[in-house]
Parts: structure tokens; C-alpha cells; sequence
């Protein structure tokens, strides 16, 4: 027979599990039953299936017909659901019986909840990017991996002749696609027209890529195929939002789009693709090949890094050890060629660099810190969020814990009554732990319609379109699940400290709190408040470090510039007529063309120089290049420390101003006129230092910059002598419209630029404001609750004090001491805490503000300000009431 | 009082423990089910069903043989009552004579088989 052998069994587990509940009665015959399904279905499917279906049977037994009632002991007759019945009824009249309080104990734990269910959402669509790939495990980009005693640092450019050799040489490379996102040629944005349209449209999100990105990242096309879509020269996939822009209702394949008024830029729609999902790290709403280029991106050789690599890799491929052969093949192929190339520091790259492959899915929030140039998510951000969301939590369960135990003398006579009739210790403390249970079901319905009904606004702080997933199957049983958990871990201590009561102290009303539970409840509100001020902290630091960002002096003018852009659709004549036609008007003080701005978003090169006469034995580094017209530094207000400007003479071709970090950092004393040598061999002779400008964003330092003579194409920044904004650009306009009239002006303030490279810390800074005003309001409904409690407590005592003399004044002081007491030592703790968490995070930021006393002063004395009022509204009605009137109950 | 009417699956039920007679029990009940109408049940809902039609008085069951590939536990047969089989009839009654009133039927245009049976 089958069952005798050992390994084909029915899981043990189960069988306990239907031991556990079912009616004694009617074990014998459903075990039967059970095992003759399992073996028949082992038999004629599978011993995992068998297995998998006795489980499925067991969990379908769960029946009220077939489960054990639940005896008390003693209790003849009785069954647990009755009991708990009771205990739900009882809850409820305690509920219903002190609205003010129940409202505030289950409304500061619905806030709280609401707070972690909003985190927990954010947490889990940040870290859920990627996802969507059927073979995500086998798609990759590729890193250079830099590590050295100085400090490690990944980036992801590499050469583009790479692409075939990576091809060759690795059978476990299924494809390789090389993806060019930084502006250069017509990636980032364009003006774009229809062939047969003549007017320009602005649009975004342009990239280069080769035809099997498609294939890799298993992009889904509505026309055309992923194998083909891009294989033609100068064709182009656009997304199918564009694609009913542009063509609504047909098929788009075969039309073509003129980019800039540039009839060399015109491609040919060879597929239209889904739009990407919001979750996917890569953006953009046109695609254009890389394959079968002339000009620009798709042709560099090996002296540039400039694509970014996508692999896929086969099943069978071992991702560590294909990070070693590529070693392997730079160290005895690729190195011959980079010194063609002219590179010079190949020792210290074969000694240093290695390459890494970065899993997709690591692509958003990219853990490894590679640099990328693209917007990712903050993997900090995300563990500081997680803890505050969990601080709020415990801030909201030790007030639940504090209320129930301070209304402990309000239940003390039933407890005392429900021993004195028989119950037992541990009956009571179930009691107590349902009603706790209760409580927090309720808590977490009321957080649930919290969080939705704040969902917008949160989704517009941190920038998001996060839904709650209320169909989704794990979310609701995963609310019960915690709703569950947290009532029972909440409940603990108040249904062992209640049920602790003497049955003969409580019925003559003498059971008091003692000393213990009033330390106990003491160091909770220390704790509430401690947590509460180091958040204050927090928030305070973060406003402070951006508005120092946003003021800080930069070494250039941010307020007057504007920035006409898109001009590269204008011919260099007609640029050079509207500089002119803008210069004449009479609140342009200045105009230069340039694509170079010290704001994010503009063009970025970066070359490698060496001062020429140190050549054989100083390698040089590798610094920002921009080619800026001499009118440049003028309309930036940018200031020379040393040497000239450039000027029209002939010379000036040769002529290079760079930044005192880059003459630091050459170690020049008297920079101008060295001769410096680019990577291209290019000579230039240095004629003018600029003094250091933050171009970067202000969280890094100055990184060494070269400026050397030449006219940008697509940007023209004006520098205005008024403060009149709105009048200037119309005036600018109305020339723009002379110069181009079938475009629209586009322009954009320096200083709004400027602003939005610190909109991630404007949104960290905004949303750990809203949460700090959260746990402020969960921890003061507590010590209002707290407040009204203990006050009620001394009524009798205050009302003596007030006979015998004291003064309503004395009375309020005697009543706020001890909480002010508490608050006090609270922000004791908190200043240091506060602080050495607060420098941690600082350190990471160049420019960083120092943490100064007004910070701490200002979040203790708000936080006791903020308590003061909490508790002064019970305690001054306690100190007003007419002594009489309470006495007389007596 | 029990609510004494038959609901469809309660009947189903019913007539497949006339059918196995001797056989009759949740797990064989359940396999005759599943190869009789293509539907999937489990041993659960068909002996909560079987328990419930006890409740009623239709069925009665003691306990039978055990046997290895139970793990020598004993089985529960179950047989039809007099009353069990009396509401079946009335099913049947009942049916047929909506059938017969149904004239598309009734004037015999269509053959119906099982009513000769």
C-alpha cells in the first residue's frame, strides 16, 4: 500500500492544525476521509499537489457545523463566543459611556496609523520599481567600479565601440544595448513638427538607444516590433500617448517628425511603444536608434565615455563571474586601445577599476550609489521615513497604553465586582485584551479613512500618485493582521495591571495607581516627548539647511538672469540678430549665448587636463568644460580674481579661464599664461581665474572648471537691469516673435531653476514637518487625556486647597509643575540625541549649516509651549470651579 | 424546528448517497460529485451539507469498517431516511408537474426521455 511508505504522508501541520479545532467527534472519520483524498491525489497527480490540495481540504473544514466549541472550565454550558460577546458588549458601553475620552484614545491612534499606512505606501511603491519584467533577473547595467583608499565611486559611461566587443566575447550575453540620456545631439528635449506641419512642439524626454533595448527591457509595442522598431537609420519610437497626439486613431508607422527645424534631425516612426510604467526607472516619451549613424551619438570611438550599457544575460550566466572576465578582456584587449586613444592614467585604472553589473531592479533607488545622472529615489530616505513611521506608532500605542491605565480607577470596582463573582486572573486578562483589540479595530477602520482622505495632500509633498490598494487581496486581511497585533501589544500591560487588582481595595475604592504605575506612566510621556522634540529638531534643521541653500552667496548673479531657450532651432544669423535686437532693448543690460548655466538641467562636459609643461609625469584629472562667449562672466556677474575676460582678438581661440578649484588643484601659484593641454591635445593658455560659483548643487563641493572661448546654440541668457519681470518678458517676446514666428518663446528664471535642484530637499524638509506635526498632535491628545484624568483624581484635594486659601494662580502652577516636570526632562534627553543625529546627517552635505542654540531653544520651548497649553485648559478649569460643588458629593 | 426544505445542492447530495449506498461517505460522496457534474467541492462543504441534512432528518449514518489507505480509521456511511426519500419524491413530483405545464413541452414536441423512466 502507499501509506506504507514513509515519505508519502499528509503534512503534519495540517493535521494538528485540524486537530486543533475540529469537534472531537468527528476526528476520526475527517482524518479518514482526508488521507484517502491525499493518497488518491497523490497517486494520480503529484505528491506536491497532494500535499497542497490536504491543506486546501483542511482550511475548507473550517465550518461551523465541524468546529469545537470552546469550553470554559467551570463555566457548564458557556462557550468562549458567549465570553467574548460579553466583553465586546462591555467594551462598547465603556466606549460609548466617556465619548470625549474614547474619541481622543481612538482618534490619536487612528492618526498615528494613518501616518505609518501613508509611510508604508510611499516605502513600498519607492522600492517597487522594477518589477515588472518577466526576466528582470537577467537584466543589467553595467558600472565602472572605482576603489581606491580615497573612497570608492560607480558610474555608469562607457566607451561606445564596446557594444560589439561585449557581443563577441561573451556567449552569456544574450544582448547589449547602449543608451545615451544626457543632452547630447537631440537627446533631452526638442521642438518637434509633423513633416507636414509647420509648427513647432515643445517635447520631453528624448533618448538615444540601440534597437535591442526594446528586446531587453521587453518594452511592449503597440505598432511595429521590438526586433525591428528601431533597426532603420534615423528611426524613432514614441510612446503611445504621442503617438494619439500626433496621429489620433492610425498608424503612425512610416510618418516622420522634423526635430528643430533641422532637416538632417527628421525620423521615421518605426514602432509606437506603451508608455512606460510610472514604476520604471527609465523615462521618456521618444526613442531614438543609435543604429546606423553618421554624426555624433552612435560614432565616438574609444576616446569618450558616453553610453550607458544595458545587458541582458543568458539563464545560465553567472553575474560575478562575468564581471571578472570583463576585466579579464580590458586588461589584455581594451587597454591597447584606450592608449591608441591617448589615455593617460591606465595604471591607475588597471589597478583600481573594475566593472559591475547593477540588477534593474537596483536601478531607481540604485543602493550602490552609482552615478547616473537620472532622478532616483533616496535609499536614506526611505530608512528615515521607515523609522519615523515607526516612532509615530510607538508614540500612538503608548498613548493608547497610558489612557487605558490611567482610567484604571474607573474599572477598578469591576474588576474588583467580576473577581468577587468568580473570575479568574486569567479570564480578565483576556477580557481586557479584547476590549483592547476592539479598540484597535476601530482605530484602524478610522486610520484607513484618515489616510485616504489625506492621500492627496501627501501625494503632492513627496511628488507622488500613490491609491491605496483596497482591492487589493493581501491589503485588507494585512490591516486586520496588524490591527490584531497591535491591540494585543498595546493591550498587555493594562490587562495585567487591571486584573492585578485586589478584589476587597477596589470595591472600597481604595485601589490607587501606586507609585510604580505612576513612573510608568511618567516615562511614557517622556518618551512621547523626547521622540516629539527630536523630530521638531529635525524639521528645524532641514528648514534651516535649505534656506541657507536658497540664500547662500553662489558667485553668481541667480535673481536678474532669464533664460530664453530652445534657440537652436534658429539658424547662427538669426541667433546673432535676436542678441542684438535684445541688447537694444532698454532693460537688457546684457545677453550671452551660452548652453553652459551653473543651474541643473543644462548642457554638461567634462574633459580631462594636464598642465603641458608637467605632461610626462602628471596625469592631470578630469574637470567641467564649458564654452561660453565674452559676454559670459558679464551676465552671470561672475567675478575674476585674476587675469582678463575674453575678448574678440584672434588669440583668444587658444585662451582658457578656469576656477581657482582648478587652479588649486594643479597647484599653479601664478595660473595665468600656463599652458594646459586638453585630452585631445587641444592647447590653450590660461588668461583669467574666476573665482569659485557653485554650478553644481550646493550638497556637493566646487568641482575644477575650464572655460574656453565659443557660442552656445540652444540657450541665450539675459541679464536685466529691472525688477520689473513680467514687463521684460513681454518686451522679450515681442521681439522673439519678429525673429521666429512659428514657435513659441520658451524661458525659464535663473533663481526658479536654481530652486528646483533642491526640490528633493524641499520635499524631505516638508514632509518631516507634517510628520512631526503629526506625532505633536498624538502625544498632546494623550497629555490632554492624561491631564483631565489626573485632575479629576485630585478634585477633592484642589477643592481643600481652595477652602483653606490657595489662590487659582498657585492652584494652576501646582497642577502644570508636574507635567512641565516631565516635559522638561524630555527635551534633556532629546537636545543631545537631537543633535548627534542632526550632525550625522549634515556631514553628508557640503555646505552645510552649523547646529546652532536658537534650533534647540526654539524646539524645547515649543514643545513646551505646546504642552503648557494642552494641560492648562483642565487645569484652570479644575482651579476655577466652585470648591462647594465638589465637596458637597461627598 | 428545522427548516425542512431541500435546497438544490442539498439534493444532489442526497440522491449521490442513494446512489453509493453502502459507499456512502464525505470522501466518496465529494469524488462522485466532482466526476458526475465537472465541479470541484470540497470534503469540507460536502460534510457540513451531509451534517446538515442529519439536522433535518433525512439521513441517518453510523460508523463503518476502517481500512489501510485511512490510516486504519473508520469511516462514516451515511443512508437516506424514510423522510429523505419522501422529500425527493416531492422534488421529483413537484418538477414534473411544472414541466408538464410548460406547453412547449407538454404538447410533446420535444421528446423528453427521463420522464418515462
Amino acid at each position: 500500500m502507499s501509506n506504507n511508505n514513509p515519505h508519502i504522508n499528509p503534512p503534519k501541520l495540517a493535521i494538528r492544525l485540524l486537530q486543533g479545532f475540529i469537534k472531537d467527534e468527528l476526528v476520526e472519520e475527517v482524518l479518514g476521509d482526508l488521507e484517502e483524498k491525499f493518497h488518491k491525489t497523490a497517486e494520480n497527480k503529484t505528491l506536491k499537489k497532494a500535499r497542497k490540495n490536504y491543506w486546501y481540504q483542511v482550511i475548507r473544514y473550517i465550518r461551523p457545523f465541524a468546529i469545537k466549541k470552546f469550553k470554559i472550565p467551570g463555566f457548564p454550558g458557556q462557550t468562549a463566543y458567549d465570553m467574548y460577546k460579553h466583553y465586546l458588549k462591555i467594551s462598547w458601553r465603556n466606549l460609548v459611556r466617556s465619548k470625549v475620552f474614547s474619541s481622543i484614545k481612538i482618534g490619536g491612534f487612528a492618526i498615528g496609523i494613518a501616518a505609518c499606512i501613508l509611510i508604508a505606501l510611499y516605502i513600498q511603491s519607492e522600492a517597487g520599481y522594477d518589477r515588472h519584467y518577466t526576466e528582470g533577473d537577467r537584466i543589467y547595467r553595467v558600472a565602472n567600479n572605482y576603489q581606491s583608499i580615497d573612497g570608492n565611486d560607480m558610474w555608469v559611461n562607457l566607451h561606445g565601440p564596446l557594444k560589439p566587443v561585449l557581443e563577441e566575447n561573451f556567449p552569456e550575453i544574450e544582448r547589449v544595448s547602449r543608451v545615451v540620456l544626457w543632452r547630447w545631439g537631440n537627446a533631452g528635449e526638442n521642438h518637434v513638427r509633423a513633416l507636414n506641419s509647420r509648427n513647432n512642439i515643445y517635447e520631453e524626454g528624448f533618448f538615444y538607444a540601440d534597437p535591442e533595448l526594446l528586446e531587453i527591457l521587453e518594452i511592449p509595442m503597440i505598432y511595429g516590433s521590438q526586433e525591428r522598431a528601431l533597426t532603420g537609420p534615423n528611426s524613432i519610437v514614441i510612446s503611445k500617448s504621442k503617438a494619439d497626439k500626433y496621429f489620433p486613431g492610425q498608424n503612425p508607422v512610416g510618418e516622420q517628425f522634423i526635430l528643430n527645424d533641422t532637416p538632417e534631425d527628421t525620423y521615421t516612426i518605426g514602432g509606437v511603444m506603451e508608455d512606460f510604467p510610472v514604476n520604471s526607472h527609465l523615462q521618456g516619451d521618444f526613442i531614438l536608434t543609435l543604429a546606423e549613424r553618421t554624426t555624433g551619438p552612435g560614432t565616438t570611438g574609444w576616446c569618450c565615455t558616453n553610453y550607458t550599457y544595458y545587458l541582458k544575460l543568458t539563464e545560465a550566466a553567472d553575474k560575478v563571474a562575468l564581471e571578472e572576465k570583463m576585466v579579464a578582456l580590458r586588461d589584455t584587449y581594451l587597454i591597447d586601445k584606450f592608449l591608441e586613444a591617448g589615455m593617460t592614467d591606465v595604471e591607475d585604472l588597471q589597478k583600481h577599476q573594475s566593472y559591475y553589473l547593477q540588477p534593474v531592479k537596483n536601478a531607481y533607488l540604485n543602493p550602490e550609489n552609482i552615478f547616473d545622472g537620472q532622478v532616483h529615489g533616496s535609499h536614506d530616505l526611505l530608512w528615515i521615513f521607515g523609522t519615523v513611521a515607526v516612532i509615530i506608532l510607538i508614540i500612538a500605542c503608548l498613548n493608547f497604553i497610558n489612557l487605558s491605565t490611567a482610567r484604571s480607577i474607573k474599572r477598578a470596582k469591576e474588576v474588583g465586582l467580576r473577581k468577587v463573582v468568580g473570575s479568574v486572573r486569567s479570564s480578565l486578562i483576556y477580557q481586557y485584551l479584547a476590549e483592547s483589540v476592539f479598540y484597535s479595530i476601530l482605530s484602524v477602520a478610522a486610520a484607513a479613512v484618515v489616510a485616504f482622505l489625506a492621500l492627496p495632500l501627501f501625494n503632492s509633498i513627496a511628488d507622488k500618485t500613490l491609491v491605496i490598494p483596497w482591492t487589493s487581496l493581501w491589503f485588507l486581511p494585512s490591516l486586520l493582521i496588524v490591527a490584531v497585533l497591535i491591540g494585543i501589544l498595546s493591550g498587555l500591560y493594562p490587562a495585567f495591571y487591571l486584573s492585578r487588582f485586589n478584589p476587597i481595595e477596589a470595591l472600597k475604592g481604595r485601589a490607587t495607581s501606586g507609585v510604580k504605575s505612576t513612573f510608568f506612566r511618567s516615562s511614557m510621556v517622556v518618551f512621547q516627548f523626547t521622540a516629539t522634540v527630536i523630530l521638531i529638531i529635525g524639521a528645524l534643521v532641514m528648514h534651516r539647511q535649505f534656506e541657507h541653500y536658497m540664500n547662500k552667496s553662489l558667485g553668481f548673479e541667480k535673481e536678474q538672469v532669464i533664460n530664453l531657450l530652445r534657440v537652436n532651432t534658429l539658424d547662427e544669423t538669426e541667433r546673432d540678430v535676436l542678441k542684438e535686437e535684445l541688447l537694444r532693448l532698454s532693460t537688457i543690460e546684457s545677453a550671452t549665448l551660452g548652453d553652459y548655466l551653473p543651474v541643473a538641467g543644462a548642457a554638461i562636459t567634462n574633459f580631462g587636463f594636464q598642465v603641458e609643461e608637467r605632461k610626462a609625469t602628471d596625469p592631470g584629472f578630469e574637470a567641467a568644460r564649458w564654452r561660453v562667449d565674452e559676454d559670459y562672466l558679464n551676465t552671470m556677474s561672475m567675478e575674476l580674481i585674476a587675469g582678463r575676460n575674453f575678448s574678440k582678438r584672434a588669440s583668444d581661440k587658444e585662451a582658457i579661464i578656469i576656477n581657482e578649484r582648478m587652479a588649486q588643484q594643479f597647484a599653479l601659484e601664478d595660473p595665468v599664461g600656463t599652458w594646459l593641454i586638453d585630452m585631445f591635445d587641444g592647447r590653450y593658455q590660461v588668461i583669467g581665474v574666476v573665482k569659485d560659483f557653485h554650478f553644481e548643487s550646493l550638497v556637493t563641493s566646487v568641482r575644477p572648471l575650464a572655460m574656453v572661448l565659443g557660442k552656445g546654440q540652444s540657450t541665450l541668457s539675459v541679464k536685466v537691469k529691472t525688477d520689473d519681470m513680467q514687463g521684460s518678458i513681454a518686451a522679450i517676446s515681442d521681439v522673439w516673435t519678429t525673429v521666429k514666428s512659428n514657435q513659441p518663446i520658451r524661458y525659464s528664471f535663473m533663481n526658479e531653476r536654481f530652486a528646483l535642484m533642491y526640490s528633493d530637499l524641499l520635499r524631505i524638509k516638508e514632509l518631516f514637518l507634517t510628520f512631526s506635526i503629526l506625532a505633536i498632535i498624538v502625544a498632546c491628545l494623550g497629555l490632554f487625556a492624561l491631564s483631565a484624568y489626573t485632575i479629576e483624581q485630585r478634585s477633592k484635594e484642589i477643592s481643600v486647597r481652595k477652602i483653606l486659601g490657595a489662590s487659582v494662580n498657585r492652584i494652576f502652577t501646582l497642577l502644570a509643575t508636574d507635567f512641565i516636570k516631565l516635559v522638561v526632562i524630555a527635551s534633556l534627553i532629546a537636545v543631545p540625541i537631537g543633535w548627534y543625529l542632526m550632525d550625522n546627517f549634515l556631514n553628508d552635505l557640503a555646505n552645510r549649516i552649523d547646529l546652532s542654540w536658537p534650533i534647540f531653544t526654539i524646539a524645547t520651548l515649543s514643545a513646551f509651549v505646546i504642552a503648557l497649553i494642552t494641560i492648562s485648559y483642565e487645569s484652570i478649569k479644575a482651579a476655577l470651579v466652585n470648591p462647594a460643588s465638589r465637596l458637597r458629593s461627598e | 424546528m428545522k427548516e425542512t426544505r431541500l435546497g438544490d445542492f442539498e439534493e444532489v447530495i442526497l440522491l449521490l448517497v442513494g446512489i453509493l449506498d453502502q459507499e456512502a461517505y464525505a470522501f466518496k460522496i465529494a469524488e462522485e460529485f466532482e466526476s458526475q457534474t465537472q465541479r470541484s467541492v470540497s470534503i469540507g462543504a460536502v460534510h457540513s451539507t451531509l451534517n446538515r441534512l442529519g439536522e433535518k432528518g433525512f439521513l441517518t449514518s453510523e460508523m463503518g469498517e476502517s481500512t489501510a489507505e485511512r490510516g486504519g480509521r473508520r469511516k462514516r456511511i451515511y443512508s437516506i431516511t424514510a423522510s429523505g426519500q419522501r422529500v425527493l419524491q416531492e422534488s421529483r413530483d413537484f418538477k414534473v408537474s411544472l414541466w408538464n405545464q410548460f406547453p412547449a413541452f407538454a404538447s410533446g414536441n420535444l421528446k423528453i426521455e427521463w420522464l418515462n423512466l
